[in-house]
């Protein structure tokens, strides 16, 4: 419940500040669109130049794109202000804006960020791709669809999260030199998640699934809902794949609240705290 | 007062002014190192960032095998042509990018102390620039060339003459790249410091149309054509055409230095212009 | 000289209380030559610094606390160990019987904190916006958060800046609406960190104002560091001296100058312009046409002594005379302890 009535401010704040400068707030849209755009248009122009990537028709893999910017654009709409790039919080010394808050520190993380009306714009145009080529696919969607797709959505956002936290994590150790290490680990999985990855050397698809585990943001769930690979279990990959890699996120940074509780932060810098 | 005689330095002992370009140059050169130096921070983490660009090679070589394998000459450009214009492109990416700290000064409102420097808003940048490269370039650049068989990727030039003019091309670029950064720079002053999305925008926009990312010659239809117009090509598909023998070098070299010099005029005349509104707005 | 009000309530119970703390932060040194690089970055060399070292200290309710000290003493570290953003390496920090630290959500919510140099307004929000979030967050009672805006509107002024954007407040404008927002909670400690930093003399004495006024009205328990002594001088009744890590004053005032020195000031004007005259025991700190000024220590040279000798000199015209400003004695101190090398006590500690 108190998420929900936070929520519901932070909403409200996002609206207010399009509201009172909406100028900035359409120059941001139209930014953040064009961005979220550009990371797909490689693989976009690509597929239509062969008709497809590899085995993946042209469609398919528009599919996979659209899933893709929806993904990110939950991301940017939840986790926005450096929620999700949250080594810049800690390197940056904003950690304490949010320990003097009342309130449990993963609530914080879990609303702090909330920016609906700003953010969730990018997953706009990832619906639209999704739709129109799930129309030429014909996919039959199914309420079993349905819940196998939010699942899959779910179980991709949980995996971009615990991947940025993980790393992120390494700068309650290292403040100064793992500040943008968040930002790297997500444009790595920005670059490689467009890509269609069957065919792939196994030890490299290993690595896109582990290490760095960009192969669970649309390629593996979107096998799934497309039929590629049989829906069951193969659409419960990506979720499971989340909660363990939530699970050891969870573990490594509670390690890192802990030593950042003896050391604090000696640094401090404002950018990107509440603007 | 003591009557002792003060010893006076013989005039030609003084400090003299040393002449400009010798000044210039160790300005830079502190600089550039100033900047090299800050990136190695607190420990190798900064390696992880490393780490993940050779990940990412290796992924890309991977698509281009699965796209092109079995289609023969695609465009005038064959799979190993391809492997090599994207392992170069990953190597010099960083100077194909050219991207300069000025949307990130800009963003932080420290532009304006630059002005108190008693150097060159263009050299400051320019150095720092630089000087960041030469990290990438020994920790990440060489690396990767060295890696090359191992990944399958031949990665010498088409000629030992195109690696001459590959050498050229790639200053050409730099300069481009460098003035282009400055345009835009300049447009974010413009836009009452919109610096966010003009950043945002140059990043998009260049990382398709530059070539860097795919060359240009496989786009569809004729997008490859349309784009190899824009300036944005001198940056980084000119070089790569040239190092992987895919496209005429004189008409290349032409073509960037015709770009380099048309747009260093353009973003010296929007410095002139929107320099007084940085100061204005107090930097 | 007006007398500096003082805290208006009496204590009678303990607020803070620190017992035996440390607090030990390594740092690494960067390489002083390109030829060490690659060894730093495998084996960096780390610096120990203490910050505290074996902090005793306690503050009673609804006192007003100067906490004072030269860069690098320990400032920070205490406010933020007391905030309970920092866990002691050793010893305890206990307010308001809580641990800060391990009751964090607990104890924030009846604690407010203002550090200078950053802000908690949402920086594209007008000002009333950040008031509104605060109350969400902090889930104020609706009739405790209009209680405290009125009273931080009244007595802070917000009304010219509360419909404006952070963004475009001025430093002494944000200073208050920071200050405003610390209290909507109506917290039973306030821990204010350099909250005067860059701020004009009039900003300063609505603030410094403000802060007694919240003391008196709603004993408010008051813990305020800042470089400018004068402040604190007006502000507190207590005044609470670190130096490297350890406490080396804990009195009032008025025994920080009998401690160090009873150092005041002489200005002479004389009838014409001309050389200053010569005060044995006295320092010229300031000649200008027919007034000069000078520095002595009371405790050694008799006023009248100085005047006697400054009539034998020139025709006097006009005389005036001073304590000197607590900032000259702070800086005595410090440059004492500079010289030292170690933290010297100008007097007892007290309790």
């Amino acid at each position: 419940m108190r998420v929900l009535k936070l929520w519901r401010l932070y909403a409200w704040m996002d609206l207010t500040w399009i509201l009172q400068d909406p100028i900035t707030a359409v120059t941001y849209f139209i930014s953040d669109l064009f961005v979220n755009l550009t990371l797909v248009v490689g693989a976009l122009l690509l597929a239509e130049r062969f008709d497809g990537i590899g085995s993946w028709s042209r469609d398919q893999v528009v599919f996979m794109l659209g899933y893709a910017i929806l993904v990110r654009g939950i991301v940017d709409g939840i986790f926005g202000f450096n929620i999700a790039f949250i080594s810049r919080r800690i390197g940056r010394g904003q950690l304490d804006h949010v320990l003097i808050q009342p309130q449990s520190f993963w609530l914080a993380l879990l609303v702090d960020g909330f920016t609906p009306f700003s953010g969730l714009t990018a997953t706009l145009p990832g619906l639209v791709l999704m739709v129109l080529a799930g129309q030429r696919l014909s996919i039959e969607v199914s309420p079993g669809w349905l819940g196998l797709f939010g699942a899959n959505v779910l179980g991709s956002l949980g995996v971009i999260l615990a991947f940025s936290f993980l790393w992120g994590s390494l700068a309650f150790w290292s403040p100064r030199g793992a500040e943008e290490i968040s930002s790297s680990a997500m444009r790595m999985i920005d670059q490689l998640k467009p890509f269609p990855l069957d065919g792939v050397a196994p030890l490299l698809l290993g690595g896109l699934l582990t290490v760095v585990p960009a192969g669970f943001v649309a390629w593996y769930p979107v096998r799934a809902l497309l039929g590629i690979a049989a829906p069951l279990p193969t659409g419960l990959v990506t979720p499971a794949a989340a909660l363990g890699f939530l699970a050891l996120t969870i573990l490594v940074y509670r390690k890192g609240m802990r030593h950042y509780g003896y050391t604090g932060s000696q640094r401090y810098h404002s950018m990107g705290h509440r603007r | 007062m003591s009557t002792a005689v003060k010893k006076q330095w013989p005039e030609s002992q003084r400090h003299r002014p040393r002449p400009a370009w010798l000044l210039f140059a160790r300005q830079c050169r502190a600089t550039a190192t100033m900047a090299a130096t800050g990136q190695l921070g607190e420990g190798p983490l900064f390696l992880m960032d490393y780490l993940l660009r050779f990940l990412r090679v290796a992924v890309l070589l991977a698509l281009w095998r699965i796209i092109l394998s079995g289609k023969g000459e695609v465009s005038g450009m064959t799979l190993d042509g391809v492997l090599t214009y994207t392992l170069i492109s990953e190597v010099f990416a960083e100077p194909l990018a050219g991207r300069t700290e000025i949307a990130w000064l800009l963003f932080q409102g420290d532009l304006g102390g630059r002005f108190l420097r008693p150097m060159g808003l263009v050299g400051q940048l320019v150095a720092e620039t630089v000087g960041r490269w030469l990290v990438g370039l020994v920790l990440f650049s060489l690396p990767l060339l060295l890696l090359a068989p191992l990944l399958g990727v031949n990665s010498a030039p088409s000629s030992p003459i195109a690696l001459g003019w590959f050498a050229l091309s790639l200053v050409l670029a730099v300069a481009v790249g460098l003035a282009i950064d400055l345009c835009f720079g300049a447009l974010a002053v413009a836009f009452h410091h919109n610096v966010y999305m003009v950043d945002r925008v140059r990043g998009g926009v260049t990382a398709v149309l530059s070539g860097a990312m795919l060359p240009l010659a496989l786009l569809p239809g004729n997008l490859g054509n349309l784009f190899s117009f824009l300036p944005f090509a001198a940056m980084a598909s000119a070089p790569l055409r040239i190092y992987t023998g895919t496209g005429p070098i004189g008409p290349l070299l032409v073509s960037q230095l015709v770009w380099a010099v048309l747009l260093w005029l353009l973003a010296r005349w929007l410095w002139q212009v929107y320099r007084q509104k940085l100061a204005v707005h107090g930097g | 000289m007006a007398t500096p009000a003082r805290s208006a309530t009496i204590p009678w119970d303990t607020a803070v209380e620190l017992s035996g703390v440390w607090k030990v932060f390594s740092r690494v040194q960067r390489a002083e030559r390109p030829s060490e690089l690659l060894r730093s970055l495998v084996r960096p060399r780390v610096q120990e610094i203490h910050a505290l070292r074996g902090i005793d200290l306690r503050v009673q309710k609804g006192e007003i606390v100067a906490y004072a000290g030269p860069n690098g003493a320990g400032k920070s570290t205490t406010v933020k160990l007391l905030a309970g953003l920092l866990t002691p390496d050793r010893g305890t920090v206990r307010a308001l019987g809580m641990d800060p630290v391990h009751e964090r959500r607990r104890y924030v919510g009846r604690i407010g904190v203002v550090f200078g140099q950053r802000t908690e307004l949402w920086w594209d929000h007008p000002v009333w916006a950040s008031f509104e979030w605060k109350r969400v967050v902090w889930d104020v009672p609706v009739e405790r958060y209009d209680r405290m805006l009125d009273f931080a509107r009244s007595v802070l002024g917000l009304e010219e800046f509360f419909n404006a954007p952070a963004r475009e407040l001025s430093l002494g404008q944000k200073m208050r609406a920071e200050l405003g927002l610390a209290l909507l909670h109506e917290p039973e400690i306030l821990f204010l960190d350099e909250p005067t930093l860059g701020l004009d003399v009039l900003a300063k004495r609505n603030v410094l104002t403000f802060i007694k006024d919240l003391n008196r009205e709603h004993q408010v328990t008051v813990m305020v560091t800042s470089h400018d002594m004068s402040d604190l001088e007006q502000l507190a009744g207590r005044i609470v001296m670190i130096h490297q890590g350890q406490i080396a004053f804990d009195g009032d005032f008025d025994r920080l100058r009998r401690g160090v020195a009873d150092r005041r000031r002489l200005s002479i004007e004389t009838e014409t312009a001309g050389p200053a005259p010569d005060l044995p025991g006295a320092s010229l700190v300031e000649s200008s046409g027919a007034r000069h000024e000078y520095v002595f220590d009371a405790t050694r040279v008799k006023l009248t002594t100085l005047l006697e000798a400054a009539a034998s000199q020139v025709n006097v015209r006009d005389v005036e005379t001073h304590r000197a400003p607590i900032d000259d004695v702070i800086a005595d101190i410090y440059e004492e302890w500079t010289r030292s090398g170690n933290s010297q006590r100008p007097s007892a500690a007290t309790q």
